[in-house]
């Protein structure tokens, strides 16, 4: 399965990132931001589904919340930033 | 026990508090330090606190509360944040040394905004006269912690705000009481306790911060941007170094449920009632001094007096050996006894919560009529 990563700056951020869209129906989890994508060391991201990207940046523009990066996850493990 | 020390701590809490806090022992682990559930289960309760807290400060943006230890540790980072040494900082005459100290640390210059006791217009224009281009910090106490005086802070923001000048607000005795509305004042900083007016356990405390960049006073991890040697530059991971307390996040956040279900009109309105029958009570019996101004009761949560020339932990011993908490001395805030006269000995505080009741009250009244017979 593909899904997008969306690089949050904080736990707090990726928090907020997925409870906002979670209350829009579009279901994301929070997960540790994996090694290979995390240019500081340890993060969060927020993971939706492929189809859900353009609905989830309409939502969080609107709620003045903005991922630090976005990264497409290939169901092979590789990963491909997204430009925003 | 009658408990009427709630300006320390208040000891007694909504009952969520304790099972919360047992709960969070239980099951949670840190946030920010795993992807499992029980680091989730943390991330998750503290990010419900910082909502909370968000909610009744009015603060737009949960990210700018800080969890810290007390009020102290967050005036701290505020102070250290906006002091400077040789820089002018003007503060109240009821400054607590939670200011005084850290101001004396950094070697600001610092200047005391005198006014008489419950003389809100004399507050005003003292701050108004004061605040000048040289000032480069004003901290103001909300409610004084020894006598329940209310700082007109609304009024004085606005002097700041009208100059430019960066302020912070002691929140300690007003939190969960007064009605904070952090956007209004636009301050800098606003500190304040959780084991006070939150009803949160002791070694809780929040630093709300404005849209100034924070200057961290504690330094390590945060488990984010690992990589980098300095501190994160966002909120809240630049101030927040090291485990959080989550058995006391997890109790801040029962307290703040009781006081946002509650409302701080109606805990306010308790409290004011308590204080009034206290003042009537000690305007009734002859040998007391209380610091009130008769007739109008306008203190907030404290009431000082003494009684007679009997020394204040002399009075404070006695009313504990009839198994009533009060608190004697100067109570950490030299300055506001220097204001109002009430150096070296200080004075007893009575200082009521929530949960204070009148035969609470009218106990501390019968005992100090005693202690009074008695000597």
């Amino acid at each position: 399965m593909i899904s997008y990563l969306m690089i949050c700056r904080s736990l707090t951020y990726a928090q907020r990132t997925a409870k906002t869209l979670e209350r829009t129906g579009i279901t994301a989890i929070v997960s540790r931001t994996p090694h290979d994508i995390s240019a500081d060391g340890c993060g969060y991201c927020v993971k939706i589904s492929e189809r859900r990207l353009n609905d989830a940046l309409a939502v969080l523009k609107k709620a003045d919340l903005s991922p630090k990066r976005i990264f497409i996850m290939f169901s092979d493990g590789r990963f491909s930033e997204v430009p925003v | 026990m009658i408990y009427l020390d709630s300006a320390a701590t208040t000891l007694i809490k909504p009952p969520a508090v304790a099972g919360r806090v047992k709960w969070a022992v239980n099951n949670l682990a840190s946030p920010g330090r795993g992807g499992h559930s029980a680091a989730m289960a943390a991330a998750d309760t503290a990010l419900s606190c910082r909502e909370k807290a968000a909610e009744l400060f009015k603060v737009p943006d949960p990210e700018k509360i800080i969890f810290t230890l007390n009020a102290t540790h967050a005036l701290n980072i505020a102070i250290k944040t906006l002091a400077k040494p040789g820089r002018r900082a003007l503060i109240s005459g009821y400054e607590h040394n939670s200011v005084l100290r850290p101001l004396y640390d950094i070697g600001a210059d610092i200047d005391i905004a005198r006014s008489e006791l419950f003389e809100t217009e004399a507050a005003v224009s003292v701050f108004d006269r004061k605040i000048t281009p040289d000032i480069s910090l004003v901290v103001i106490n909300h409610i004084s912690n020894v006598f329940g005086y209310e700082l007109p802070i609304y009024r004085i923001a606005e002097i700041c705000r009208e100059r430019g000048v960066p302020f912070i607000i002691d929140a300690s005795q007003s939190a969960g009481v007064k009605r904070i509305d952090f956007k209004a004042l636009g301050a800098d900083f606003i500190a304040l306790p959780g084991h006070k007016g939150l009803y949160g356990p002791q070694g809780t405390g929040i630093l709300i911060c404005g849209d100034r960049t924070p200057e961290p006073i504690l330094f390590g991890g945060t488990g984010s941007a690992s990589r980098l040697k300095e501190m994160p530059d966002f909120l809240p991971d630049r101030l927040e170094a090291g485990t959080h307390n989550m058995p006391g996040i997890a109790g801040l956040s029962a307290g703040l449920d009781f006081v946002l279900n509650t409302g701080t009109d109606r805990i306010d309105a308790h409290e004011k009632k308590m204080l009034g029958i206290m003042a009537k009570g000690f305007d009734c019996i002859i040998g007391v001094k209380a610091y009130t101004v008769p007739g109008q009761y306008s203190q907030t949560g404290v009431l000082s007096f003494n009684l007679r020339d009997i020394p204040p932990e002399i009075v404070g011993e006695e009313l504990a050996k009839r198994k009533i908490a009060v608190r004697a001395g100067l109570h950490c805030s030299p300055l506001a006894h220097e204001t109002v006269g009430t150096l070296p000995a200080g004075t007893v505080r009575a200082s009521v919560s929530a949960f204070t009741k009148p035969r609470d009250v009218y106990a501390l009244l019968n005992a100090c009529e005693d202690i009074l017979r008695s000597r």
